[in-house]
């Protein structure tokens, strides 16, 4: 039975995905049977698989050739699909290193929180390997529930419970916009796969009518949505702020940029046709949201809020590679992916370390003489300070450098413009941070100083961004190389 | 006796000596007294590698000398690359020198949080010397972005009253510069390589090394110039800085502690000239000349404009803040003069601004520590009470105007020479703006020291000590070698300065060469 054995290597090959999802399920199971699984246990499980994923991929990798298809088209193994999927488990595990702490006070629900996350893991690692519309909505709903849900996990914060209900109704309406746009280009012409779409949209597009464009830019919004892009960004600050943070720092690094692969890889391969036509609509998309997320930035006191609009503004950033349609530019995205998600992970560790419970940690003023009582902590926080506005030694700068190189090539000098006057500006309100870590003396009496014993796992996360940060901006060039073997088959 | 220093990769030591001792203060030490020794030690020690350099440096050798060359990026061809020419090699010995000096200037002054405060000034100083040092754009540039952290703290930790304002200030207007900097520098980049923006590449190999830069400069379209000029005109500019973007140096060298004042004068201003000199005259030679007569423009206004606020200062640091706004404005003509005596007047203008300036912060910083106060009126009859102070000022007050037998008076007559070959009307502004230097630091000098002791708290102030001495006589003995003797200054930047003027006229005939000769030479041949 030749058509058997297929799907059986296909779903083996696949076998990451499944692990993860298998995991978490039964870990969800192990959770409500007897005494449960304590937080503990439910981390390591977590971790382990997540370790145990990253292994079987890797034999996946040595498996396959440069772009395998798997399940009649439905998904594909390349270059891109790995380095997402390798990025995604390594992100997931440092927001698994920042989530001990924030489940001390509900440890007997640790195991949903670790099943939700394993869960949310295995959706975004198939959705960037989709390369069918519908198989591709289908993993991005499995990492949008589960994200709903560990978005308002703060059961008795009120906050917690308005970012879920936010985030579920504004993600509900744009999963339902996203998919219309998919019927309509079905109906239009006649298939979901991005390779087909691709070779029947141009003629499809010159027969005139309403219905391809209109699925196009239905489809294009669901996935704005999702990576926060302006004019679709209204319900991240809200959600950032809401949600417990491990989980503000898992939507601003792994899910972000799991909806960026995919926004990417649309673009790219079922659209590259029309690039004519969307280049202009992106570039005024990525504009508008570096230009908002920074001028919104300026004036936030909440920490929390500040990421959440300085992710914007990132997102902003990222879609500079998906403008300029290059390899260069989809090189730069990558690599300032990677950069992006350690810094953001990084900075989002520093709030929790000085979270405890009463919001402390979330207004700037609480950062005030930290790098008395923290040196360690508050040099570390420089570092991603420093990295989210691209000033060397850091990946971030070469990350901004790569990508507005590659605007200039391709002639996007304006978008290049604005995006180094916008990172000179988000200066300001990152460097407020600084400014009340080093600058100012603490006003209140000085309160504890965050130890490292009492949370290792979080300054080993801590640690781990720091390092990778420095080592982006110190010696970028193996990265560069990984990135180089990671791109889309561009035409 | 000195070529030893060709075998050694010597200014990878000059730079990153200062970051390791960063790294021991940081890691290694506690005790504030071990940290101001170790750190100024290392400053110190800093100084006497670079001495070496001085005499090894060959004036009559090749352009670029020391030169280490690795790689660092391949994927994107940055290198790392060092090696300097004269004129880095006299902005190296100025950058350790009065690094070395601010240091040991900081010990009274700086008496709180001393571990960061040394560890930010080290760091300063290995950005600094790697931004003169840099011979690939992409490093230069990492350099010049690495140094604004540890001035953005010194100026908001250890500034005045107004520090959290000035040193974002300072922060913010030198980044936008820089960062459209860093977009000429990616123009240059690509059109060196594959083209941009519908402009034909020149279709070398990847590269940012300057000396390619400097090959292919009269090649790239001249519109293209223009823009690139355009964007490293805001980011040098600002750093100068040239009127109307000076704004942010008064603030930052005001608030800025007396260390830091010393650094950003002495040194961080003259990174743009330096910029100028190194990449906007002899890469952008066609964008230089169409832009020349706004730029002298500016610099006359600079050179005018600063000297009318400083006649009107009532502080005295802010005095010397705008005085250097005007002498710097001064440097900018001697550059933009184009013409040999013009550029070699600059840069040792550069030099000469570097140690009087750096010389009026510290003197002022002394005062500042004696009386708390800076205010011109809360002084007068000092030269009584303190004689060796005010005979040092004097000294001082003389090079920075400009009277024969100082430094002053050979980079200015030097700039007026240039000045007036260029135009004989820009001679005449630049004179005026001479007279008007005279006229404030002395009016200022008279009321400060001479005159009635007539405030009490005025009596009873110490004199210099031993160690204030020692920061302020090598200064001083600088001041008189350059000024008695300075032949071996212009022996050292003939050869770059040439090099400079030969690249503007290579621009010149760039029209009828276009594309064939400067281009056609391999990156790394010399």
């Amino acid at each position: 039975m030749p058509e058997a054995s297929a799907s059986l290597r296909d779903a083996l090959l696949l076998g990451p995905e499944a692990l993860l999802a298998v995991a978490g399920v039964l870990l969800l199971c192990a959770g409500a049977i007897g005494r449960g699984v304590s937080r503990r246990e439910a981390a390591w499980i977590t971790g382990g698989s997540l370790a145990l994923a990253a292994l079987v991929l890797l034999e996946v990798r040595a498996r396959t050739g440069p772009a395998t298809f798997l399940f009649g088209d439905s998904f594909i193994l390349d270059g891109y699909a790995f380095f997402w999927k390798f990025l995604l488990l390594a992100v997931v595990a440092v927001v698994v290193l920042l989530s001990a702490r924030f489940l001390e006070p509900m440890a007997s629900r640790a195991s949903e929180y670790f099943a939700l996350l394993l869960i949310a893991t295995s959706g975004m690692m198939l959705m960037v390997s989709a390369i069918d519309l519908l198989t591709l909505w289908i993993s991005l709903e499995t990492m949008s529930l589960a994200s709903y849900v560990l978005a308002g996990f703060w059961k008795r914060e009120a906050r917690s419970n308005e970012a879920a209900v936010k985030y579920f109704i504004l993600g509900a309406l744009s999963s339902a916009i996203l998919l219309y746009g998919i019927s309509l280009l079905y109906g239009a012409t006649g298939t979901i796969h991005l390779f087909a779409l691709a070779r029947a949209l141009p003629t499809v597009w010159a027969g005139g009518g309403w219905v391809a464009p209109l699925g196009c830019i239905l489809l294009s919004a669901g996935l704005f949505f999702k990576v926060s892009a302006v004019p679709f960004h209204v319900w991240t600050p809200d959600v950032y702020v809401g949600a417990p943070t491990p989980v503000t720092a898992f939507l601003a690094s792994a899910s972000k940029l799991a909806s960026f692969a995919v926004l990417a890889r649309i673009y790219l391969q079922a659209f590259p046709a029309l690039r004519g036509e969307w280049q202009t609509l992106v570039a005024a998309i990525a504009s508008a949201s570096m230009i908002w997320g920074t001028l919104a930035a300026l004036t936030q006191q909440n920490v929390k809020r500040m990421l959440a609009y300085s992710s914007i503004a990132h997102a902003g950033y990222l879609l500079i590679g998906v403008l300029t349609a290059s390899e260069i530019g989809l090189s730069s995205a990558l690599f300032y992916a990677l950069a992006y998600a350690f810094m953001t992970l990084g900075a989002f560790a520093a709030v929790i370390v000085l979270e405890r419970g009463d919001y402390a940690g979330e207004a700037c003023s609480d950062y005030a003489g930290l790098a008395r009582r923290a040196p360690a902590l508050a040099a570390a926080m420089l570092v991603f300070l420093v990295g989210l506005t691209g000033i060397p030694p850091t990946g971030g700068f070469f990350g901004k450098v790569f990508l507005f190189a590659a605007a200039v090539q391709s002639g996007w000098t304006w978008v290049a413009v604005i995006g180094v006057l916008t990172s000179a500006v988000s200066l300001y309100f990152y460097f407020r941070i600084a400014v009340f870590m080093y600058l100012t003396k603490d006003a209140r009496e000085a309160r504890e100083a965050p130890s490292p014993l009492r949370a290792p796992s979080l300054f080993g996360a801590i640690a781990v961004c720091a390092g990778i940060t420095l080592w982006l901006g110190l010696y970028p060039g193996p990265l560069i190389e990984i990135v180089k073997r990671s791109l889309l088959a561009l035409r | 006796m000195f070529d030893w220093v060709r075998g050694i990769p010597i200014l990878s030591l000059i730079c990153y000596l200062p970051l390791a001792g960063a790294l021991v203060v940081v890691f290694g030490l506690k005790d504030p007294r071990t940290i101001r020794r170790f750190a100024t030690g290392i400053a110190l020690l800093d100084f006497l590698l670079a001495v070496p350099l001085w005499f090894a440096y060959d004036p009559a050798g090749k352009l670029f000398q020391f030169t280490e060359d690795g790689e660092w990026i391949p994927a994107i061809g940055v290198r790392y690359q060092l090696g300097i020419d004269g004129i880095a090699l006299l902005l190296v010995l100025l950058t350790t020198l009065l690094g070395a000096l601010a240091f040991l200037s900081s010990w009274s002054a700086i008496r709180e949080r001393e571990k960061e405060y040394y560890t930010f000034l080290l760091l300063l100083q290995t950005g600094m010397l790697g931004v003169f040092c840099a011979l690939d754009f992409f490093l230069f540039y990492v350099f010049w972005e690495v140094m604004l952290v540890p001035m953005y703290f010194l100026i908001g930790i250890w500034g005045g009253a107004r520090r959290l304002y000035a040193s974002i200030k300072f922060f913010l207007y030198t980044l936008v510069g820089s960062v459209l900097m860093l977009l000429g520098i990616l123009a240059l980049y690509f059109v060196n390589g594959e083209g941009l923006l519908g402009f034909p590449g020149l279709g070398n190999p990847l590269t940012f090394s300057i000396e390619q830069f400097h090959r292919i400069g009269p090649s790239i379209p001249p519109a293209l110039q223009l823009w690139i000029f355009l964007a490293f005109f805001v980011g040098f500019a600002i750093k100068v800085p040239m009127f109307p973007f000076h704004t942010w140096l008064p603030d930052a060298h005001v608030e800025a502690p007396t260390a830091g004042s010393v650094i950003l004068a002495g040194v961080l201003l003259k990174m743009g000239t330096y910029g100028f000199v190194r990449f906007s005259l002899p890469i952008l030679p066609d964008a230089t000349r169409r832009c020349l007569p706004w730029v002298a423009g500016l610099a006359i206004v600079g050179i005018l404009y600063g000297a009318l606020c400083a006649m009107a200062q009532r502080d005295v640091k802010k005095l010397v803040a705008y005085s250097s706004v005007s002498h710097l404005g001064f440097v900018m003509l001697g550059i933009f003069a184009l013409n040999g005596p013009g550029l070699s007047g600059a840069v040792l203008q550069m030099v000469n601004h570097g140690l009087t300036t750096g010389a009026l912060f510290l003197l002022v910083g002394i005062l500042y520590e004696r009386r708390h106060t800076r205010q011109i009126a809360d002084f007068g009859g000092l030269s009584a009470v303190m004689p060796r102070y005010a005979a040092i000022f004097l000294v001082v007050t003389m090079a920075s105007i400009g009277v024969p037998a100082l430094n002053g008076f050979v980079g200015e007559f030097t700039i007026l020479i240039g000045a007036f070959d260029h135009a004989w009307w820009w001679g005449l502004y630049a004179a005026l703006g001479i007279v008007l230097g005279a006229a404030y630091m002395l009016w200022m000098f008279q009321r400060v020291f001479f005159g009635p002791l007539d405030k009490e708290e005025n009596r009873r102030l110490p004199d210099l000590s031993g160690r204030e001495l020692a920061c302020l006589l090598p200064i001083v003995a600088l001041c008189f070698w350059i000024g008695l003797y300075p032949k071996p200054f212009f022996q050292i930047l003939g050869k770059p300065v040439a090099f400079v003027v030969e690249r503007l006229d290579a621009g010149l005939a760039g029209a009828v060469v276009s594309g064939t000769v400067p281009a056609a030479v391999a990156p790394g041949e010399r």
